[in-house]
C-alpha cells in the first residue's frame, strides 16, 4: 500500500497516538476525517448513514458520527478492504458460523491492530514479563478470535521466554485448559523468581483454578505478576461472584486481588479497555473488595460514550446506559460501534454491568431466552 | 393513606419473615376459613365480590386512588395503562358473569352449596356436589395483577382459605386488592393471606407446601418443575406456564376506510399491560391481496401507538429493558437501510413503542415493551406455518376477519392448538368464563362429591 494511500495516511496518523503523541492531530480532527473515509469505502455502512441521515456533509462533531450495531457485523460485511485483499477475519465466539460477527483485515489493518494491543497494554502495565502463560487455545486452533491473536500479540512483545500456550480446542468447540501444564509453568515461573503473566477468559480462569484446588496445588508468583481476565462466564450454570472468583485466583495464584485486571474487547474493535488506570498505579487497593471501584478506561485513541437507552443521548456520571465505541485503531473498518453491553458512566470511564439483551421478565408472556 | 397492617405485605421491607410466622398464618387462615368462610352461601360470596368489583370502578375509591398514585412506582406500568388494565378486570366481576361461570364449569349454580342434579344426572339417579380446597396456595409471578386477582376472586368462591405467595416487588395490587375485600368484609379479608419473597426460598414455601390442598403457580417451565416436585403427593398442582399470543389481519377488514379502527385495536392490544402479558400480542400477521398493503397498515399502527402513547403512555423501563429496545431497533434500522423487506417505526426520542415490518414471515418473539411485529402473509394457513416454532405455547389469537370468515377461521385455529380466539382489540380482556390455557378455571380448583343411590326423586335439584 502506498503512502498516498489515505488509509495507510491515516493509519500513521493514528500511531502516533500509541507513542503518546497526539498533539499533532487531536482525537475529534482524526474522528471525523475518518468518519468519511470510511463513509466512502464502507458500502453498508454508507447506506446505513444515509438512512440515519448523518453523511460526512452533516456532521461536524465526531459524536454524531453514526455508531453500527455490533451485531451489524454479523450481517453485514462492514469492511473498507476490498474482499481480494482480505488476509483475516476475526469472528465473535472465534467461530465462522453464519451467526457470528465478522470483521475482515489486511496485512495493514492487522499491524495497526497489533500495534494498538501492544500501545494500549504498555500503558497500564510493567512489561516485560519473564514468563507469560496463555490459558486459551493457541492461534492454529483459533485462528478466528481476535482475543487469541491479541494474546499473542501480548506474549510475543513482552515476555522474556517464549510465551505457553496451555489451552487447546476441546470437543464442540469448547477451550479447554491443561491444567497439568499450566501446574508446572506456574511452579516452574514461582521457583525461577520472575514476574509472571497469565492471560485468560474468565472461564478459563476458573476452570484452571478448579482443577488446580482439586490437586491441592497453590502458588506465590513472584512480585509483579499479573493475572488478566477477560470475557463473561456466560453458558456455565453455577458461577461464583465476580468478588468470589477474584479471591480464588487471587488465593490461588498468590497474587494480590490488585494485580487482577480485567479486560474488556470484542472482535468488532481494534483496541481494549482495561480496568485499571495508568495514572493510579493499578495496584492499591480501592476497596475491601479490592474490584469494587474498578472502571474501565480505553487508550486515547478510544473512547467510549456510555448512552441512554431511550434517547441516544450520552447519560450523566453514576448513570447507566449502553457502551458505544469509538476506536480510531479500526481505520479498515468501522470507527464508532454501538455494542449491547450496559454499563455505569464513571468519569470517563465505565462500570460494566453485562449484556443486555436478556431483559428481565415483568409479565407472564413469553420471552426469547 | 396508611393502610393497616393485615396482610404480611402490609408489613415493612426491613420484616423478615420466618418459616414460624408463615406457619402460624396458615393457622389463623385454615381457622378463620371455618368460621367465617366454609358455611357461606355461593350467593351471598357473589353479591360481596361484584360489590368489590364495583367499588373499584368508582373513581372515587379510595382504594383505586392509591392503586392509580402509587402504582406507576410500585409497578412499573403509568396511571392510565393501570387504570385501563384494572377497569377490564374489575367489569367482568358481576352476578351475570358469575353465574356463567358457574354454569358454564360446574353445571349449576348451586353446585357449591348443596348436592345438585341436573336433569341429564337425575335419570341416571345420580347428583354430585363441588367442593373447594379448603387451603389454597397460589404462587404468583410478574407484575400483572390479573392472573393473581382472578385467582383470588375464584378462591373465595370455592371458599377457600388462601396464601398468595407473589414474587418479590409483585405484591402492591394483590395487596391493595385484599385490602379492598377486607374492607367489604374483615370476615372474608380474614381468609386471605398475601406475602411476597423471592421465589425458591425453601424454609417459607416448605411450610406452605406441607399446609396447602392445592398449590397454583404462574411462571416459567423451570419454576413450575420446581414447585411440581415440592410438594406432597397428595397435594394438587394446577400450573399456568408462559405463552404468548399473536394477531391476525384479514385482507377483506381493511378495506374501505376501516384500517385506521382495526390498527386502533392492534394498538389497544399491543398497549395493554405493555404487552406483558401472554395474552398480548409478539406478531401481528396481515394477509396480502387487499386493498391495504401490510405495510401501510405497520404505518396505521405505529400512528395509532403514537396517538395512544399520548393518552395511556408506557411505563418506565429499566436500562435494561429499554437497551434491549434499542439494540433491536438497531440491527432493523441497519436492515431497512438495505432493504425494503424491512421497515422500522419508532416513537422519537425514547422507546415507547415500536413497529417493525418485517416481510420475513418467520415468527418473532418480541422484547415487549409495545414493540410488535407486522408480517404481511398470504393466508391464515401460511400464517400458522410461519408460527409453528410457537405451536404449542399460543395462549390467544386475536382476530380481524370479515363475520363470514370467522366460524371457519376459529375451527383453523382451535383445530391447530390455539385455547383462545377472539376479536382483535380485546386480547387482554378475557371474559370470567375465560378457559385459561384452555382449562376451565374454576372447575380445575373444585373436586367433587358423587352421590348415586338410584332414585331420582330423592334429590333436590
Amino acid at each position: 500500500m502506498s503512502q498516498r494511500d489515505p488509509f495507510f495516511k491515516l493509519g500513521e496518523q493514528v500511531r502516533e497516538f500509541f507513542s503518546g503523541d497526539a498533539a499533532a492531530n487531536p482525537f475529534e480532527d482524526l474522528a471525523l476525517e475518518m468518519f468519511a473515509l470510511q463513509f466512502h469505502h464502507n458500502a453498508p455502512y454508507r447506506r446505513y448513514c444515509e438512512a440515519v441521515g448523518r453523511t460526512p456533509a452533516t456532521v461536524t462533531d465526531w459524536r454524531q458520527v453514526p455508531a453500527v450495531p455490533a451485531s451489524g457485523f454479523k450481517e453485514f460485511d462492514f469492511s473498507c478492504i476490498p474482499a481480494s485483499r482480505r488476509s483475516a477475519v476475526f469472528c465473535s465466539s472465534g467461530t465462522t458460523r453464519a451467526t457470528a460477527s465478522r470483521h475482515h483485515h489486511c496485512a495493514e489493518s492487522l499491524a495497526l491492530y497489533e500495534a494498538s494491543v501492544r500501545a494500549g497494554f504498555e500503558r497500564h502495565f510493567r512489561p516485560p514479563f519473564d514468563c507469560v502463560l496463555i490459558l486459551t487455545p493457541p492461534p492454529s486452533q483459533a485462528p478466528h478470535s481476535s482475543l487469541v491473536h491479541m494474546f499473542e500479540t501480548i506474549g510475543r512483545a513482552f515476555s522474556r521466554r517464549q510465551a505457553v500456550w496451555a489451552g487447546r480446542m476441546g470437543p464442540g468447540g469448547v477451550w479447554e485448559v491443561d491444567a497439568r501444564l499450566a501446574g508446572q509453568q506456574l511452579e516452574t515461573a514461582a521457583a525461577a523468581g520472575g514476574a509472571v503473566l497469565v492471560l485468560g477468559t474468565a472461564l478459563t480462569h476458573l476452570d484452571l483454578i478448579t482443577a488446580l484446588e482439586a490437586q491441592g496445588m497453590h502458588f506465590k508468583l513472584p512480585p509483579g505478576s499479573l493475572a488478566l481476565e477477560t470475557g463473561g462466564y456466560k453458558g456455565r450454570t453455577r458461577n461464583p461472584s465476580k468478588t468470589e472468583f477474584y479471591r480464588q485466583l487471587s488465593d490461588c495464584l498468590g497474587i494480590p486481588q490488585t494485580s487482577i485486571v480485567g479486560e474488556y474487547g470484542m472482535c468488532e474493535l481494534s483496541s481494549q479497555a482495561y480496568d485499571v488506570r495508568p495514572a493510579v498505579p493499578a495496584f492499591a487497593p480501592a476497596t475491601e473488595a479490592g474490584i469494587g471501584e474498578r472502571r474501565f478506561t480505553f487508550p486515547p485513541w478510544g473512547r467510549a460514550r456510555i448512552v441512554s437507552p431511550e434517547t441516544g443521548e450520552e447519560v450523566g456520571d453514576g448513570r447507566t446506559g449502553l457502551v458505544r465505541v469509538y476506536d480510531l485503531a479500526n481505520v479498515y473498518s468501522v470507527m464508532a460501534v454501538q455494542t449491547e453491553d450496559l454499563a455505569v458512566r464513571r468519569g470517563d470511564g465505565f462500570e460494566l454491568l453485562g449484556r443486555a439483551a436478556g431483559a428481565e421478565r415483568r409479565g407472564c408472556s413469553l420471552l426469547a431466552a | 393513606m396508611k393502610l393497616p397492617d393485615y396482610f404480611l405485605a402490609d408489613l415493612p421491607a426491613e420484616a423478615t419473615l420466618t418459616s414460624s410466622i408463615i406457619s402460624e398464618a396458615c393457622l389463623t387462615l385454615k381457622r378463620n376459613r371455618e368460621r367465617f368462610l366454609a358455611g357461606r352461601s355461593t350467593q351471598s360470596l357473589i353479591q360481596s365480590l361484584s360489590q368489590v368489583g364495583a367499588s373499584w370502578l368508582d373513581p372515587d375509591y379510595p382504594l383505586r386512588k392509591l392503586a392509580l398514585e402509587q402504582g406507576p412506582a410500585a409497578t412499573g406500568f403509568s396511571r392510565a395503562t393501570l387504570a385501563t388494565g384494572l377497569d377490564s378486570f374489575f367489569r367482568q366481576l358481576t352476578p351475570q358473569s358469575f353465574q356463567a361461570l358457574l354454569e358454564q364449569d360446574l353445571g349449576h349454580a348451586r353446585r357449591l352449596d348443596e348436592v345438585v342434579a341436573l336433569d341429564t344426572e337425575q335419570q341416571g339417579g345420580r347428583a354430585a356436589m363441588a367442593l373447594g380446597p379448603s387451603f389454597l396456595v397460589h404462587i404468583a409471578a410478574g407484575n400483572l395483577p390479573n392472573p393473581t386477582l382472578m385467582s383470588m376472586v375464584l378462591g373465595l368462591l370455592v371458599r377457600s382459605a388462601q396464601f398468595v405467595k407473589c414474587a418479590s416487588g409483585t405484591s402492591f395490587l394483590p395487596r391493595l386488592f385484599a385490602h379492598s375485600i377486607h374492607q367489604a368484609e374483615p370476615k372474608l379479608g380474614a381468609c386471605l393471606e398475601v406475602a411476597e419473597w423471592k421465589g425458591g426460598n425453601r424454609d417459607l414455601e416448605q411450610v406452605l407446601f406441607e399446609e396447602a390442598d392445592c398449590v397454583t403457580a404462574t411462571g416459567s417451565d423451570e419454576t413450575l418443575a420446581d414447585v411440581r416436585q415440592r410438594l406432597p403427593a397428595r397435594t394438587r398442582f394446577l400450573g399456568y406456564g408462559h405463552r404468548l399470543s399473536f394477531a391476525y389481519v384479514s385482507s377483506e377488514v381493511l378495506g374501505g376506510g376501516r384500517g385506521a379502527s382495526v390498527a386502533a385495536s392492534a394498538a389497544a392490544d399491543v398497549a395493554a399491560w405493555d404487552q406483558q402479558g401472554c395474552l398480548s400480542p409478539h406478531v401481528i400477521y396481515v394477509e396480502q391481496g387487499g386493498r391495504m398493503a401490510p405495510e401501510q397498515f405497520a404505518d396505521l399502527l405505529a400512528r395509532e401507538l403514537a396517538a395512544r402513547e399520548s393518552v395511556e403512555p408506557r411505563g418506565e423501563l429499566s436500562a435494561s429493558a429499554a437497551a434491549a429496545i434499542a439494540s433491536r431497533r438497531s440491527i432493523y434500522e441497519l436492515r431497512a437501510a438495505h432493504s425494503p423487506d424491512t421497515r422500522l417505526w419508532c416513537s422519537p426520542g425514547s422507546t415507547a413503542w415500536t413497529v417493525v415490518y418485517e416481510a420475513d414471515p418467520r415468527f418473532q418473539i418480541s422484547c415487549l415493551n409495545r414493540f410488535i411485529y407486522v408480517k404481511p402473509v398470504t393466508s391464515l394457513a401460511a400464517a400458522l406455518e410461519s408460527a409453528d416454532s410457537v405451536r404449542t405455547r399460543v395462549s390467544t389469537v386475536g382476530v380481524a376477519v370479515p363475520d363470514a370468515r370467522t366460524k371457519e377461521t376459529f375451527a383453523t385455529l382451535a383445530r391447530w392448538g390455539v385455547p383462545r380466539v377472539c376479536p382483535l382489540g380485546q386480547m387482554q380482556n378475557p371474559p370470567l368464563t375465560w378457559r385459561h390455557d384452555g382449562r376451565p378455571a374454576l372447575g380445575e380448583l373444585v373436586t367433587w362429591a358423587d352421590y348415586e343411590n338410584g332414585v331420582a326423586e330423592n334429590l333436590s335439584i
